[in-house]
């Protein structure tokens, strides 16, 4: 039992990397990305009417969200492999696994964004231009603030949707317990191996759907 | 001094849309001016064409000479702040305390935070907040959330607020409650309001002129005393019906007990049904009991007609089967 757990220490590690890392980067990001699709679309912020400008770059910016969304990961994986090298600098281990990583979260978290902006009331958003808020005093002093939770549920869903990833970036030697769990527990027959590694995982993701949802309450006022 | 100036706006789409008409409208500072008319009328969009939240197609806004309606950016936003406005959702922000809330202009206007802080709370005393600076809205009632929304349009000390069916969602009591307190900051301040209601008691109680709107046109507009004494359009009419006679029942029968000491006072009340046949007066010949008529008034709603009347009978004669046949009829009867 021990000596599983001493030898999964790397695998674990190797996953939590896999997850924070690409998470940090991704809501970062996709925030943004989603933030752009929400301005141009028509929640009253900037005036679409005016600008056919900006319904285009709303459509482009959620078409690449769907694509993006739509593509498996292992593809993802292997398409980004030229730019893996040219970013990392290698092709294997558990950073070559980031970028496609990034890519496969960015476009989730972005959608999630603009769901939880979706969700703050027109009237809302009215009421503080009539107070003198500029666009930038919107998004980050009223949407911000007002979606916080629905934010901050959709970035524990997000690094869920991390840790189940990391698992297949295993393909290219990045680690991490789902890989250990495949390849030394199920192929190479080591079912305590493998039911040990998945157990961690499963406790990884009530932890962090757990302090996900203590976070979210405190701060849903509503 | 608001000049709204032959503006219209058009809801371009699938099917267009001519929310205002060519609206031209003056009010003049200090005032409380009310507009009145059904949903659909163009209201809201009258309103919200005053701080820019809409943009007008054609003519012009003008606030104390300033054309609002040909500001952007930085400068609209400096304008924006010196026009408080109240909404009928109240449009709080959740996120934010009571505190949160009202100092959330100051923060967009830059006010230092340590007398943001001094402002608000200033501002929650005004509105009868003290003791709910530290709470959050969903913890509020509906009139509590309309006093912060009415400190937070009014910390920059604004020099008109616009009122968007501030009343609307509010039981009768707590609409009353504002009212006062709108009446009281007019007053106070020498505040300008605009609102907009589709209730003309509303509008009534506390406004000094009056403008009514119907398919995006103002069809008439005045003085309420005037419109309420001389309505010219049907609709006018139809909305002054509306308002409950206004009429307070327990003074208005302490006043008649004064104007008829002797004698039996009486209220009937009539509905549907028994609105509409001759039964006061058939029964008065019947029992040869002359009845005086010293108060009355028929309503018709959408349940029918309904009315109340006030009759006086000399003291000398017996109204108990004069009472007691108005009951079979079907009508309600109270001795005062």
């Amino acid at each position: 039992m021990l000596q599983l757990l001493i030898k999964l220490r790397e695998p674990l590690l190797e996953t939590l990397l896999l997850t924070f890392i690409p998470l940090i980067i991704s809501v970062v990001l996709g925030f943004l990305f989603g933030t752009l699709v929400f301005i141009t679309s028509d929640a009253g912020i900037l005036d679409v009417n005016a600008s056919p400008g900006l319904r285009v770059l709303n459509r482009i910016s959620d078409a690449i969200i769907n694509i993006l969304r739509s593509v498996p990961y292992l593809i993802i994986l292997i398409w980004l492999l030229p730019v893996t090298k040219l970013l990392v600098g290698s092709i294997i281990g558990w950073k070559a696994a980031i970028p496609s990583l990034v890519v496969s979260a960015t476009p989730f978290f972005a959608r999630m964004t603009v769901i939880a902006f979706s969700e703050v009331p027109k009237g809302t958003i009215e009421a503080s231009k009539a107070l003198g808020a500029s666009n930038f005093d919107i998004i980050f002093k009223v949407l911000l603030p007002e979606s916080k939770p629905a934010l901050l549920s959709s970035i524990a869903v997000t690094a869920i949707n991390l840790i189940s990833y990391s698992a297949m970036a295993g393909a290219i030697g990045a680690g991490g317990l789902g890989y250990e769990a495949y390849l030394y527990g199920l192929i190479r027959n080591n079912p305590p191996l493998m039911y040990m590694a998945t157990l961690l995982i499963i406790i990884l993701v009530f932890g962090i759907q757990y302090i996900g949802d203590i976070i979210v309450r405190k701060v849903d006022k509503r | 001094m608001i000049s709204i100036r032959n503006v219209s706006k058009t809801f371009k789409g699938r099917r267009s849309v001519d929310a205002v008409k060519n609206v031209s409208l003056e009010i003049e500072d200090g005032e409380i001016f009310g507009i009145v008319g059904y949903s659909g009328a163009g209201k809201s969009t009258l309103i919200r064409l005053v701080n820019q939240l809409e943009t007008a197609d054609s003519g012009e806004i003008c606030i104390d000479d300033v054309d609002i309606t040909k500001l952007k950016g930085d400068a609209l936003r400096k304008q924006r702040q010196k026009i408080g406005m109240i909404f009928q959702h109240f449009n709080l922000l959740w996120s934010k305390t009571v505190l949160g809330n009202i100092m959330f202009p100051l923060e967009l206007a830059g006010v230092a935070r340590e007398e943001r802080k001094e402002r608000a709370a200033e501002m929650a005393r005004k509105v009868g907040l003290e003791d709910k600076m530290n709470v959050y809205p969903s913890n509020l009632s509906g009139g509590q959330k309309q006093r912060v929304a009415i400190a937070r349009a009014l910390v920059l000390n604004p020099k008109i607020l616009l009122c968007d069916e501030a009343t609307s969602a509010l039981d009768p009591k707590t609409t009353e409650d504002i009212l006062e307190l709108l009446k009281q900051i007019n007053k106070e301040y020498g505040l300008t309001i605009l609102m907009i209601s589709h209730q003309m008691e509303t509008v009534q109680k506390i406004c000094h002129k009056l403008a009514v709107m119907a398919d995006g046109e103002v069809v008439e507009q005045g003085s309420v005393k005037d419109i309420f004494s001389n309505p010219t359009h049907p609709l006018t009419k139809e909305l002054i019906q509306t308002v409950d006679t206004g009429v307070d029942v327990v003074k208005l029968a302490s006043q008649l007990k004064d104007k008829y000491p002797e004698g039996h006072l009486l209220r009937i009340t009539f509905e549907d049904s028994t609105s509409e046949k001759p039964i006061l007066y058939t029964l008065a010949l019947k029992l040869g009991i002359p009845i005086n008529i010293v108060a009355a008034n028929i309503k018709s709603t959408q349940a029918g007609s309904l009315g109340v009347m006030y009759i006086n009978i000399e003291a000398k004669r017996d109204v108990e089967p004069f009472l007691a046949e108005l009951e079979k009829q079907g009508l309600k009867v109270e001795v005062i």
